[in-house]
């Protein structure tokens, strides 16, 4: 056992933990924190992605003894941010999840690419939301939520505000 | 929206979902999410052999791991249909003598982290002597093909044939015969959230609690109750938030059974929780068919007959309840799909192979039916140098004929088939599309345009599925309306929610009778000890049966609110009128919060002799138990490269039809996502299994599940024919969507390598099955003529 | 799919990191973004006893840069590639290879350095360097040494680096001004593993390299499809591919051997029209 520490949504965390130990396992199974999901413990799905020192991050192939000292979040640490509840908002208007197992995950890929992409074209948002899985939705309002939610945090000058137009009939 | 509502009711609004909120702040309840104390959990040691007699399990430590020898009375769990022509072999949680497949459960290692149960089953030995996999579908009935289970004289669980009509003068007479085969290939189900099993004994209710990620969890106690040999008020079931199912949570698997019983007899708290891998190895798989079919045809394209054979690589068990036998009759009858003819003969075969066992997905049989037959048409209409379209069009059962009995024997209820492919043929426009296809594209690439049309049949209640010798008769649903003291209302439903937004779509249902906002009523699912009895959520039936018996349900709660509410009002019943959530009589109105306490706690103001409360049950089942046909056409538009075989979906539109829609936001969800998994059918997902039956796709590094960048922006128009004899006049829709793609993409590849002659016949169209089709296509020159 | 236990030791510079390396030999693994090895134990394909965590050793992070090449450090991420924060020798090249990794969140962690030891045979990165004719640059218990990286890949997961060295960094000639790249990969989806992987180079002196990966053992440098490059040949590139790629032994399966010509001419087409 090996004694950690993290910054973990905003609070100091001391934890012993094994080598072996998964972070995403120590999130949801030790420290309670079950919005992080777990969709293939393989890197490949992105329903366990968290942040690491503010960069996502996929919670399943990361040691939890590798991240001593460092800051992590989780989506239960985002439900004070601001941006993330326009995300989020969008993501209900726009029928981004059905299930739901996936949307975590998302909304903390959302929130990053907004963050780098500012305002993304549709290609954009398809080609970052890569290896994000979602089963049940084939993306379409997952993608029009996240190019919604960037026009309102990131208005063009002089860009008309209203909710783009994303019906599909 | 409540102003919208105001004027004409609650169905047929876009109403965002009630259930978002829990998960878009990560506090939903998934299975894994569920704590107990004094957890253990359960690692699985698993068959690493294709098919072999079991020896001795040695186990390193004998109080943690288990095998079948400690559950001498557990009962196996294989199901099927009613009939004594089908074979059984007997299923049981832990192997016993034999194993039929690799991930097949040979024993269990408890422990308190997942981590140290893995650690223990390293060290379990299990002696095999292997013995010849059976791999190949259709092989696996060739005369001298190694028998997988003792006892049976061949490898089928069943061979059963449909026919209708005079095949044999239809053949005589047909002035075209084209025959074709066709495969498509095994994959497993993917729900996001994979399966996940927790149980304890609960010594305050005396009962074993059972969380389960599942799709019925009143259908689930029955076969948990029968292999456990437990009475069923012994066992409670609870569903949570479940992550997807798809068809994949829908039957009775033998890790569920194990972790009962390991919960049974080590009196502690045990939890499963699926990984991937082994979601790929052994949780349900699907698919898997194979067609040999000819098309009879006049020169002008119209069919007249179809004869062939189907093979069903059902995996080496049949699963309960129904095991894998609908999938061959549902192949079968689905062939001719909304097409006219005049004679069918299928013979179908439901093979065992040592591969995990078959089971329902998404579209369940018909997405193979639909490759087959409509990849057919568009053969046809090259061969006789016609425009697919067109080929399609002549043949499709018109509105004016319905209804319309397939030759299938479907009963095709209402709507406009022609319509729909006119649609969708404008949405491509495929008159532009040819004149691109001549001028050809700059980058090489060949573009390709497919259609498919699909029926989707839904609702069906008791007599379809007697028909079909169900071991369960999911022939009604069910529910309880319950008002509250308040008059807020809880709705109980036997349904399961995973992902439908049922407890969205209910409510508006709940709203529509009873004129109360959406937000003052719950849905409640998925806990055997409070819904009443309900078969759970497959097959697209929730919204005709569990919303016809919510529908049922608060009109019934509705008319004795008026009644109470007349009373209250000192007027005539017939003078009354429920509106914006209060009886309105010709002297003032009473709200039901109002009546809610009268007849709650207040039972002095309810009319003389009438019962208190405001609960009432209802099930529902539609007169007509063919069930209601949803419908559309399907239109792709590819791009292929035909030196790489990588296939781009360009455009994709869908014109379809299922009659009312209570909330077309919802509707729009699950034909979007059932067409995102039909174009993983199509391009992508596959679990291919060697020679020694050893599955080549454990990971998702192998299995390649499509993400927005591989799918495209979808075009939908929808044509509402209501159906006749559903409450609102519904139909089901969500597995629709996930029918028709592989057959358009398949149809729009194939017309893109025209030109080569590259025969596609397979899916998954992977980049290596397209370049190798075109290579082959081309001989040698394959390169010269890219 | 859980990891084995393990030990787990945290050196806090270079030196400790190889005489750990050196003292536990086969028992020792070093974890730099662990997005590789984390997988792998959790699938329990690995057999070490101990990792040795090098992701936080400074000096396999630097930078340098000198009028003729960049040195880039092992630890350095995909993202930081990607996003263009580290100096680029290579006129864009890298921060596309970068991006068409795995997938954002991998990239994130995922190192140049852990790529390159672990020579996956349908990897970007050593596909990339080979390209660029860099040198790698390794530290062990006998002190540093360089190799190119024509000759360091030996075949599928297996490279000139000995058991106790670690990768340091990443010695890359500056791209000539002038010089032209294009690259061309075939994947079944988005940021996965590629079937192909082709890296075309055109150097203002009539130079061109082309470097190919997805192949059955580990990247090729192709000199003779380089000269059709340079020659601006479609047909020789085509024709010539054919021939390396037989005399290689790596046109047995005859799809790959497609999707190489494909990439490769997609690569040349590429650098021609930039
Ligand atoms: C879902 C997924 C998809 C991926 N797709 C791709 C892809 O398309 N293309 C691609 O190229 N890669 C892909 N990768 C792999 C990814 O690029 C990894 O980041 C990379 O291969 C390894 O880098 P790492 O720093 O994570 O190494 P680690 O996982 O830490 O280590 C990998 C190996 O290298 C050794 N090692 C690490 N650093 C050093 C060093 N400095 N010196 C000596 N040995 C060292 C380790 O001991 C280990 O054996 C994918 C990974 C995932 C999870
Ligand atoms: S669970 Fe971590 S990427 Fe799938
Ligand atoms: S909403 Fe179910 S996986 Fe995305």
């Amino acid at each position: 056992m090996t004694a950690i520490t993290l910054t973990l949504n905003g609070d100091r965390v001391r934890e012993e933990v094994e080598p072996r130990d998964i972070l995403a396992d120590l999130l949801r199974d030790r420290l309670r924190l079950t919005g992080t999901h777990l969709g293939c413990e393989h890197g490949a799905c992105g329903a366990c992605t968290v942040t690491l020192d503010g960069l996502p991050v996929r919670s399943c192939i990361v040691l939890a003894v590798m991240c001593d000292g460092r800051t992590v979040e989780t989506i239960e640490g985002t439900r004070a941010d601001a941006t993330m509840d326009v995300i989020r908002r969008h993501f209900h208007e726009q029928h981004a999840l059905q299930c739901g197992f996936c949307t975590p995950g998302m909304l903390i890929a959302a929130r990053d690419i907004i963050a780098r992409h500012t305002r993304p074209d549709e290609a954009t948002v398809r080609r970052e939301l890569s290896g994000q899985v979602c089963r049940c939705t084939g993306y379409m309002g997952i993608v029009a939520a996240i190019r919604a939610a960037a026009a309102e945090l990131h208005p063009a000058p002089g860009a008309d505000l209203r909710t783009p137009d994303l019906s599909t009939s | 929206m409540s102003a919208d509502a105001d004027t004409q009711g609650w169905v047929g609004v876009r109403l965002l979902r009630k259930e978002d909120r829990r998960h878009l702040l990560g506090a939903s309840t998934f299975t894994a999410d569920v704590r107990v104390p004094g957890l253990l959990e359960v690692a699985f040691v698993r068959s690493q052999f294709a098919h072999g007699r079991l020896g001795a399990v040695a186990k390193p430590d004998g109080a943690r791991v288990f095998s079948a020898e400690d559950f001498p009375h557990l009962k196996p769990i294989d199901g099927g249909p009613e009939l004594p022509s089908f074979r059984a072999a007997p299923y049981h949680a832990f192997a016993r003598d034999k194993v039929h497949f690799v991930g097949q459960i040979v024993a269990a290692c408890l422990a308190p982290t997942r981590a140290q149960a893995e650690d223990l089953a390293d060290q379990v030995g299990v002696e095999v002597d292997a013995l010849p996999a059976v791999v190949d579908t259709v092989e696996a009935l060739a005369p001298g093909a190694a028998i997988l289970h003792d006892g049976f004289p061949d490898n089928a669980f069943i061979h059963a044939t449909v026919t209708e009509g005079d095949i044999a003068a239809v053949a005589a007479a047909a002035p075209v015969a084209l025959r074709r085969t066709f495969r498509m290939n095994r994959q497993a189900t993917v729900s996001l959230e994979g399966r996940g099993v927790l149980a304890y004994w609960d010594h305050r209710l005396d009962e074993l609690v059972v969380t389960l990620s599942t799709q019925g969890a009143h259908v689930m106690r029955i076969g948990l109750a029968m292999a456990l040999g437990l009475p069923e008020h012994k066992l409670h079931l609870i569903a949570p938030d479940v992550g997807g199912g798809f068809g994949g949570k829908n039957r009775l698997m033998p890790e569920e059974v194990a972790v009962c019983a390991l919960a049974l007899k080590t009196g502690r708290p045990v939890r499963w929780i699926e990984d991937r891998r082994e979601h790929l190895m052994a949780s349900v798989h699907c698919r898997e068919h194979h067609y040999d079919i000819t098309l009879y045809a006049t020169r002008e394209g119209r069919l007249l007959g179809l004869k062939g054979e189907v093979h069903i690589d059902a995996g080496a068990y049949s699963l309960w309840p129904s095991g894998p036998f609908m999938e061959a009759s549902m192949a079968a009858r689905n062939l001719p799909g909304p097409y006219q003819m005049q004679a069918l003969h299928v013979e179908t075969h439901t093979v065992a192979t040592s591969k995990a066992p078959m089971g329902p997905y998404r579209g369940v049989a018909r997405p193979g039916a639909c490759f087959a037959i409509e990849r057919a048409v568009d053969e046809l209409a090259h061969a006789i140098g016609m425009e697919p379209a067109e080929v399609r069009r002549i043949n499709l059962v018109g509105p004016h004929q319905m209804p319309y009995r397939t030759i299938g024997g479907m009963q095709l209820d209402s709507g406009d088939y022609p319509q729909a492919l006119e649609r969708v043929r404008e949405m491509v426009d495929l008159a532009a599309l040819r004149r691109r296809q001549q001028a050809g594209e700059d980058d090489g690439r060949r573009i390709g345009v497919g259609f498919a049309v699909y029926t989707e049949q839904s609702g069906h209640g008791a007599a379809e599925w007697t028909k079909r010798k169900s071991r369960i008769v999911p022939g009604y649903e069910s529910a309880t309306a319950r008002m509250l003291p308040d008059g807020t209302l809880l709705l109980l439903v036997g349904i399961q929610n995973h992902g439908q937004g049922l407890e969205t779509s209910l409510a508006q249902i709940a709203a529509q009778e009873l004129s109360l906002d959406p937000h003052a009523i719950s849905v409640r699912y998925g806990d055997t000890a409070l819904t009443p009895f309900g078969f759970g959520t497959f097959a697209s039936r929730s919204i005709v049966f569990s919303g016809g018996a919510v529908a049922r349900a608060t009109r019934a709660l509705a008319d004795k609110a008026r009644r109470i509410g007349a009373h209250l009002l000192q007027a005539d019943v017939a003078d009354t009128r429920l509106a914006d959530g209060a009886v309105h009589g010709p002297n003032g109105k009473v709200s039901l919060a109002e009546i809610a306490r009268a007849a709650n706690v207040r039972q002095e103001f309810l009319p003389a002799g009438m019962p208190p409360l405001l609960d009432e049950t209802a099930t529902y089942e539609p007169e007509e138990s063919g069930g209601f046909f949803s419908y559309g056409a399907h239109a792709a538009v590819v791009a292929v490269d035909p030196e790489t075989g990588v296939t781009t979906t360009l455009d994709y539109a869908i014109a379809e039809d299922c009659g009312t829609m209570i909330n077309p936001m919802i509707v729009d969800g699950q034909i979007i996502g059932g067409v995102a998994q039909g174009i993983g059918t199509a391009l992508y997902e596959e679990i291919p299994y060697d020679a020694d039956g050893q599955p080549l796709a454990t990971t998702f590094g192998d299995y390649m599940v499509p993400c927005a960048p591989e799918l495209p922006a979808l075009r939908i128009h929808h044509l509402v024919t209501p159906a006749h004899g559903t409450e609102y006049g519904v139909k089901g829709m969500g597995e629709g969507g996930a029918i028709a793609p592989p057959a358009a993409i398949a149809n729009a590849v194939s017309d893109a390598l025209r030109d080569f002659g590259a025969r596609i016949w397979e899916t998954p169209l992977t980049p290596r099955r397209v370049s190798d089709a075109v290579a082959a296509a081309c001989g040698d020159r394959s390169e010269d003529a890219v | 799919m859980k990891p084995a236990a393990v030990d787990y030791v945290r050196p806090a510079d270079l030196a400790a990191a190889c005489s750990l390396l050196a003292e536990a030999g086969d028992a020792a693994m070093p974890v730099s973004g662990g997005q590789s090895l984390i997988p792998m134990m959790s699938l329990r394909l690995t057999g070490f006893e101990t990792l040795v965590d090098i992701s936080r050793i400074a000096a396999l992070k630097r930078t340098e840069t000198d009028a003729t090449h960049v040195v880039i450090g092992a630890a350095t991420t995909h993202a930081a590639i990607e996003d263009g924060a580290i100096p680029d020798p290579s006129h864009g090249l890298m921060a596309r290879i970068a991006g068409r990794i795995a997938y954002r969140a991998v990239r994130n962690l995922g190192t140049i350095g852990g790529s390159v030891a672990l020579a996956d045979p349908a990897a970007d990165w050593p596909c990339c360097l080979l390209a660029l004719g860099a040198d790698i640059l390794l530290a062990g218990p006998d002190g540093a040494r360089t190799l190119p990286a024509d000759g360091f890949f030996l075949g599928p997961y297996e490279t000139a680096r000995a058991p106790a060295e670690i990768i340091t960094g990443f010695r890359i000639p500056r791209l000539a001004e002038g010089a032209r790249w294009g690259t061309s990969k075939v994947a079944r989806k988005s940021g996965a593993f590629s079937d192909s992987l082709a890296v075309a180079i055109l150097l203002p002196d009539g130079g061109g390299r082309i470097a190919l990966t997805g192949t059955s053992s580990h990247p090729r440098l192709l000199p003779a499809a380089g000269a059709a490059l340079a020659a601006r040949d479609s047909a020789a590139l085509r024709a010539t591919v054919k021939a390396e790629l037989a005399a290689l032994g790596e046109d047995a399966d005859p799809y790959r051997a497609r999707c190489h010509l494909a990439t490769v001419t997609r690569a040349a087409e590429e650098a021609w029209s930039a």
